[in-house]
């Protein structure tokens, strides 16, 4: 029997009829409408329970209180830690994006020496090497953690240790000068009723964000708000075009606006104490800056009319100091206070070490500093930030990668202390300055050695209280292990209230230096040389801030 | 004539027979989980009567479905017995420290929440009427993927054609409609869709 | 028994900081895209800044939080959508999109009246490793489909177990705080069920200073604005008679853009 071509239509015919009569036609259907929405370049989120654990962020000095939602050993999420005094439970808006840096394409993966790539072991033998040369000089950026007291242990010991100063400490710089003995000190905002900033952008990323935020935010829009915020700038900054009073000045002139505002003052008798009198007339004052006198006397008039008032510099700035000083608010309640009586000077890496034969800066200072030297370098980064001088670029832990512990923020008007675990594990490829250093000196302490000993001093101590959900003082708390646990799992020690008039300092003479005024840019106090990838919903995919000039990726 | 309506039905029946019987064959791949654990074996060795004692909620409500390597480790630190299913799991997954990479029969999309929690506290569902009687089941069950869309041969149901389909057999959207409606509890997209 | 959730957004705190822009974004597993433009980005909380149209000192700015506004009347995005992948939620009154029955016509994006609804032009992208950091409670999208704000429902849904697991049938409101309003630093964007009348956020939504965004229209957005400031409310209608403006880059671009 001859198989046609007809006979195959006609069989064709009934397997095609027969096909439809099976579930082939509609299962292909689905199953194939479902593999084209399972494409697996598209990532899918892990499958996992979530839970939630506390810690700080370690981007900037401020150490904001963080409760992180983690799913499979990784950080998920970011939220403020709520009831904290200090943050007041809010962060700034890199925190909230701040998970992913670790994944950042420019987190720096291996070490590299001039530009090819090298290994611990070849840095740690160059390292060793340049020990028995000469002195090193050790570079932190976030003095008063726990590594940066094994950093300083090793630098007093093998040449000298020197801190990188943000703007935020440098503009309370002037007090302490004047002063003549080393001071920690801060801003008692919570009390403060008015407030002079030069620049500084207190709504946008200065000092604690939360802190002033939080407190200003409650009479915001009002016409006469419990805290007013003079923001004295020369373009309309986020802090400016929501501020109670915006005064536009020319570029620079910070330091002649404060002169001409302390001559008002003398000269009116505004203030109470005997004060130097500024140099500037008021003429020369309202010229420098733009402003009519009338306006610069108003001024005067309006920021002593709710006291206390204190002024508020972007960096440092000297003119700005000696306003504070005419205003009677250094040493007082709602003004400059010491924080703590207990604190040494520590040299500053702008100064200049020229006999040094290596030099070894932390990951914690920012990328921008470069030090004027032509020893060798060794840079630790967790992420690179471009072109580098840097002899050696080694690859540090990322963001809550590893245990540290956070000291007195910079602007804060009271001391405090947290333990921020780490939550994430560092890659195996990345090593802390501390545990590099700990290669070449093995007697060197470990953070948690040195943690575990400040906490046994806050203990002896028994000032301040203990914050979790509610509030212990240090007297109830049971052992020195005992807070160590709750400070590892949340909880922040916060000293005592500074007692006023525990602070002077003599001004003799109006201040020759004017520092320039910097503009103002956000992130304020920010370290890494990169910004959250997410960053770029408020840089590149919206019209919110401008350009990060390819800060986010 | 009746030569060409032979050659029709011998095409229709050699689909036929493909479809039904071939097809369902060559559409689903067969795996073996990573340890041939038995539930009836194991809750009379071990007295665990409930599905609960291994099949969890945690205290935000969320489900620990196929229980995690430290709760089999809680018992199975070490062999218990001489079988090599579960020296299978001591060897290689409780003492290296490492997650049993289990077979999920009732995976869903990722673009789908169900929440055990409130069908079992508020529903008030056995783990039966959707899970059959596989907590008594003395067979280590194979796993079928399908090849084309991935997913366990539980979702669309062990039957082809989605007829005549036990109780808990299939994991499909309109599955979960169909009692939903009966019950006439309406949960909207958001209900079930992350 | 059914919520009506909707927010009040103090327009006199918000200070444009952007946090509830990243959180919400670290929230709902939106891929950053350093190479798109304020056109083409994907933000399910937008946060625009508008003007008061004087000049020099005088000058003051005010920021606007921008968000699904779960229109309850005649929802213009559920009217026009072929495919039925968004609808207004019976029991909680959000208007929920999903993106996996969307087909990618963009009508709605058309008739949105608040510009709150995004196109992922292409398939979403992390660097390597960087899925890890992504949130479980909410599923990737693909190209070719549209999605916008829907209130955080992963948190709904975990206040909504925590609570079965419980045996109860209401979700306790700590429970459920969507990403932005946790995340903003001045607590500007209150939340709450408008269907409560002792819901605070009801009480803050009838008061003299709140107003809705293009209300005339009469889609009844549930989310409200409140401001002290006058020309802030007066921004709230198009062709209002006061001083302030609309013009800042961003409407420009809108304009430019939609004729």
């Amino acid at each position: 029997m001859k198989f046609s071509r007809r006979d195959l239509l006609v069989w064709s015919a009934g397997a095609a009829a027969g096909l439809v009569l099976t579930p082939v036609p509609w299962k292909l259907l689905d199953d194939t409408s479902i593999w084209s929405q399972n494409w697996p370049w598209i990532p899918q989120p892990t499958r996992g329970p979530v839970d939630v654990r506390q810690s700080n962020c370690t981007l900037c000095p401020n150490g904001c209180g963080l409760r992180v939602r983690m799913a499979n050993g990784y950080p998920v999420g970011i939220a403020a830690k709520t009831n904290e005094p200090l943050t007041q439970g809010a962060l700034c808006p890199l925190a909230f994006g701040a998970h992913q840096l670790n994944w950042h394409p420019l987190r720096l993966r291996s070490v590299r020496h001039r530009g090819v790539d090298s290994s611990f072991e070849e840095a740690r033998a160059a390292f060793a090497k340049a020990c028995t040369e000469g002195p090193i000089v050790v570079i932190d950026g976030f003095p008063g953690r726990a590594s940066s007291a094994i950093l300083e242990s090793f630098g007093v010991k093998k040449g000298e240790y020197r801190v990188v100063w943000g703007a935020e400490t440098r503009a309370l710089a002037s007090y302490e000068e004047w002063s003549g003995v080393p001071a920690a000190l801060g801003y008692d905002l919570e009390n403060t009723r008015t407030i002079l900033s030069f620049g500084a952008p207190l709504l946008d990323g200065w000092g604690i964000p939360g802190r002033f935020a939080r407190r200003w935010a409650q009479s915001a829009g009002s016409a006469d708000p419990d805290v007013r915020l003079i923001q004295v700038e020369p373009s309309l900054s986020r802090t400016a075009a929501r501020a109670w009073q915006w005064v536009t000045i020319r570029p620079g002139s910070d330091s002649a606006l404060a002169a001409g505002i302390a001559r008002v003052l003398i000269e009116e008798r505004l203030v109470a104490a005997r004060s130097p009198m500024p140099p500037m007339t008021l003429t020369d004052a309202a010229s420098q800056t733009g402003l009519d006198s009338n306006a610069i006397r108003e001024l005067a008039r309006a920021i002593v009319a709710q006291a206390p008032v204190v002024a508020i510099a972007r960096d440092c700035n000297p003119a700005v100091a000696a306003l504070n000083v005419v205003l009677g608010a250094v040493g007082a309640r709602g003004g400059i206070v010491q924080k703590s009586k207990s604190v040494r000077s520590m040299a500053s890496a702008e100064d200049a070490f020229p006999s040094a034969r290596a030099v070894l800066i932390d990951s914690s200072v920012p990328w921008e500093f470069v030090p004027e030297t032509s020893a060798e370098v060794f840079r630790f980064a967790a992420w690179d930030g471009g072109s580098s001088k840097a002899d050696w670029l080694l690859p540090a832990p990322g963001f809550l990668e590893e245990l540290t512990d956070i000291p007195t923020a910079p602007t804060s008007g009271v001391e405090s202390y947290a333990i921020a675990p780490a939550l994430a594990k560092a890659p195996h490829t990345t090593q802390s300055g501390w545990q590099f250093l700990a290669a070449v000196d093995p007697s060197l302490d470990t953070p948690e050695k040195v943690i575990h000993s400040r906490c046994a001093e806050l203990f002896r101590n028994r000032r301040g209280t203990l914050h979790t959900s509610e509030e212990t003082p240090l007297a109830k708390i049971a052992s020195a292990e005992k807070l160590e646990e709750q400070l590892s799992q949340g909880a922040i020690w916060i000293g005592e209230p500074a007692r006023r008039n525990s602070f002077h300092c003599e001004l003799k003479e109006w201040p020759a230096d004017s520092a320039p005024a910097s503009s103002a840019e956000f992130p304020a106090a920010w370290s890494p040389p990169v910004l959250p990838p997410l960053a770029s919903k408020l840089y590149e995919e919206s019209n919110l801030r401008g350009t990060t000039q390819g800060r986010t990726a | 004539m009746k030569r060409l309506m032979m050659i029709f039905g011998l095409g229709l029946v050699v689909a036929l027979l493909a479809g039904w019987v071939g097809f369902p064959r060559l559409l689903y791949r067969q795996q073996q989980q990573p340890v041939a654990f038995l539930h009836k074996t194991h809750a009379e060795k071990s007295g665990v009567a409930e599905c609960s004692e291994c099949h969890s909620f945690r205290d935000t409500g969320s489900f620990t479905g196929i229980p995690p390597m430290e709760k089999c480790a809680g018992c199975h630190s070490d062999k218990l017995g001489e079988s090599a299913a579960e020296a299978a799991l001591v060897d290689r997954y409780v003492k290296p420290g490492h997650e049993t990479p289990w077979l999920v029969y009732a995976q869903q999309p990722a673009n789908v929440w169900f929440s055990h929690a409130i069908h079992i506290q508020r529903g008030k569902l056995k783990c039966t009427e959707c899970h059959s009687n596989y907590g008594e089941s003395d067979q280590v069950r194979i796993y079928e993927v399908n090849r084309i869309s991935g997913y366990s041969r539980d979702i669309w149901g062990h039957s082809i054609s989605r007829l005549s389909r036990a109780p808990g057999d299939g994991m499909k959207m309109s599955d979960c409609e169909d009692c939903h409606r009966q019950r006439h509890v309406d949960a909207g997209c958001l209900g079930c869709h992350k | 028994m059914s919520a009506r959730y909707g927010m009040v957004i103090d327009l006199d705190r918000c200070t444009g900081c952007g946090s509830c822009m990243v959180a919400c974004a670290s929230e709902n597993n939106v891929p950053s895209l350093p190479h798109a433009t304020a056109r083409t980005g994907i933000t399910p909380m937008l946060v625009r800044k508008v003007s008061n149209g004087h000049e020099g000192s005088q000058q003051r700015e005010a920021f606007i939080p921008i968000l699904c506004m779960h229109c309850e009347e005649e929802t213009p995005c559920v009217h026009v959508c072929p495919q039925q992948a968004v609808e207004v939620d019976a029991a909680t009154g959000i208007v929920m999109q999903m993106p996996q029955r969307c087909l990618g016509c963009r009508y709605c994006m058309t008739a949105c009246p608040y510009h709150a609804r995004y196109f992922n032009w292409s398939d979403p992208k992390w660097p390597k490793g960087m899925e890890t950091s992504l949130n479980p409670g909410v599923a990737t999208r693909m190209r070719g489909v549209v999605e916008k704000c829907n209130l955080c429902h992963s948190r709904l849904h975990a206040a909504q177990e925590k609570a079965a697991a419980v045996g109860k049938r209401e979700i306790d409101p700590a429970d459920y705080v969507p990403a932005c309003v946790e995340a903003c630093p001045t607590v500007a964007i209150q939340f709450g069920n408008l269907a409560d009348s002792n819901d605070p956020v009801t009480r803050e939504s009838r008061s003299a200073n709140s107003f809705r965004l293009l209300a005339k229209i009469g889609t009844e957005p549930k989310v409200y604005y409140k401001s002290k400031e006058a020309w802030v409310r007066a921004l709230a209608e198009p062709n209002s008679t006061a001083s302030g403006t609309l013009h800042t880059a961003a409407s420009a671009s809108m304009e430019e853009h939609h004729g």
